[in-house]
């Protein structure tokens, strides 16, 4: 697919979703896509964010993440976070020339950490329209995709925004987002032959763009529908990847805590593929054709 | 309205004034309409139902929509003469609903409003008394303009804004329905 037609792609999606469908103090309705909210100033919350990548369409592959953030309002506008990142993985049956040099199978290890800080501009419960500006820095060590060793370092920035509907039972959010990252691989021993494995560090650009409409079914629960569209320059191979994911969100919210199940499909994806690959409509080398994420939130 | 307030709330356990951040029921229906009518010996039903063209005629002058079917009210009495209405009325809150009650004088003036239930991780500011006086000597022909005639809290600006917007749909209820009683 070329470049403008994925342009199409992005505009469709948005458009789509937000007119054919039309997120709490950072309490997430969805998988990915977050409000523009921040938490009240002296509010606390502490999150634990479980995401499960699997299927590359060839041989077995299953990562799972766990995130645990801690999240502190500083002012009614202000909110900052920390997190602690940890990866497990198991592949096997796939090699993929750069990416992904060999089986590997680990359980829970520490693999990153993040600092980030958001400011809500508008709120969205008195402004027409909520506006915040997110921004975090992440360091990683260890790679999400192969697990081997790899030093990360990335800044994003997003801009969020949330408008409610039926006085609050619809929430309506879309992210527009940009990451830039320096990346520095390890060397690694005893690679197959002719195994290209670059350890020059290089510089990554992604760009994000996704939105996310939740209805509330009953009290407490939210039903919703996110899709997202990233794609990532490269500074060797210039546009390296993209993709399209969607999928649907379950979300109960009450007074002391807050849970989401979020199902997330690759409907379409391209740059980069691994040799035979088997489906030439995805991009399956550093993304998965699913992701199933669970968070759960306490507040105090 | 779907949900029966008179079979739901007034059966409720008394709820301490003492209770933490995360309390849910405040007031029962019977203490909030002695809480704002002090004088009233007595309560008279006096609900009201709204058709499709009474729903959409409140939307326009309220500027809000009008969820439910039903409306609960009473006439409050004293001495034998009415002093006043009183209506239970619920607005969206981030999780779940605020149940609240407004007293109302025979000029279609706000003698008060009470959190009957309140069930938000944030937010449980909207009970305090100096902002729920801002509605005291409210009628349906002024402004509620959030942060302009009602001061917004910061960290409960949905629960103000639906607050705000509720009773201004109440005053406009009590225009369309009641004034002529």
């Amino acid at each position: 697919m070329s470049f403008a037609r994925q342009i199409t792609a992005i505009t469709t999606v948005v458009i789509a979703a937000t007119v054919s469908l039309n997120v709490s103090a950072s309490e997430s309705l969805f998988g990915v896509i977050k409000g523009a909210e921040t938490l009240p100033a002296g509010a606390m919350e502490i999150y634990q964010k479980v995401n499960r990548r699997s299927d590359k369409d060839t041989g077995d592959y299953v990562a799972y993440d766990f995130t645990t953030e801690v999240e502190y309002g500083f002012s009614n506008r202000f909110s900052g976070s920390a997190a602690l990142k940890m990866l497990s993985l198991d592949t096997s049956g796939l090699i993929i020339d750069g990416y992904l040099p060999s089986a590997n199978d680990f359980g829970l290890k520490l693999s990153g950490m993040e600092v980030a800080g958001k400011y809500m501009f508008l709120s969205p419960a008195k402004d027409d329209i909520g506006l915040s500006v997110y921004m975090s820095g992440n360091y990683d060590w260890i790679d999400p995709h192969s697990g081997q060793d790899k030093d990360t370092f990335s800044i994003e920035t997003d801009v969020q925004l949330q408008k409610y509907f039926l006085e609050g039972e619809m929430i309506w959010a879309t992210n527009f987002g940009v990451e830039m990252t320096y990346a520095d691989r390890a060397e690694i021993d005893n690679l197959p032959e002719d195994f290209d494995w670059p350890t020059d560090p290089e510089m990554e650009i992604e760009l994000k763009v996704g939105t996310g409409l939740s209805y509330r079914v009953a009290p407490k629960w939210f039903v919703g529908v996110e899709t997202f569209y990233e794609t990532e320059f490269e500074t060797e191979v210039g546009q390296e990847r993209w993709s399209i994911f969607a999928g649907p969100s379950l979300h109960y919210g009450s007074a002391e805590w807050w849970a989401t199940l979020a199902w997330l499909k690759q409907i379409e994806g391209g740059g980069e593929q691994y040799e035979n690959q088997p489906d030439n409509s995805l991009h399956l080398i550093e993304k998965t054709k699913q992701e199933l994420t669970f968070m759960v939130g306490f507040n105090f | 309205m779907s949900v029966d307030f008179r079979n739901s709330l007034l059966w409720f356990p008394v709820a301490a004034l003492s209770v933490p951040a995360y309390a849910v029921d405040y007031f029962t229906i019977a203490e909030a309409q002695k809480m704002l009518f002090p004088s009233a010996q007595q309560f008279l039903v006096n609900d009201i139902e709204f058709s499709d063209d009474d729903k959409d005629k409140i939307k326009d002058l309220a500027g809000v929509r009008q969820r439910h079917d039903k409306q609960p009210v009473w006439k409050a009495q004293a001495n034998g003469e009415q002093i006043g209405w009183f209506i239970v009325d619920d607005v969206v809150g981030k999780h779940e609903y605020i149940t609240y009650g407004l007293a109302i004088d025979m000029q279609g003036k706000v003698i008060g409003l009470e959190i009957m239930s309140y069930r938000e991780t944030h937010g449980s500011e909207v009970r305090r008394q100096n902002w729920r006086d801002q509605f005291v000597g409210k009628q349906v022909n002024e402004e509620f303009a959030l942060d302009e005639d009602i001061q917004n809290i910061s960290g409960a600006t949905l629960s103000c804004r639906n607050l705000t917007d509720g009773v201004k749909r109440l005053l406009v209820i009590h225009q369309m329905a009641l004034a002529k009683l």
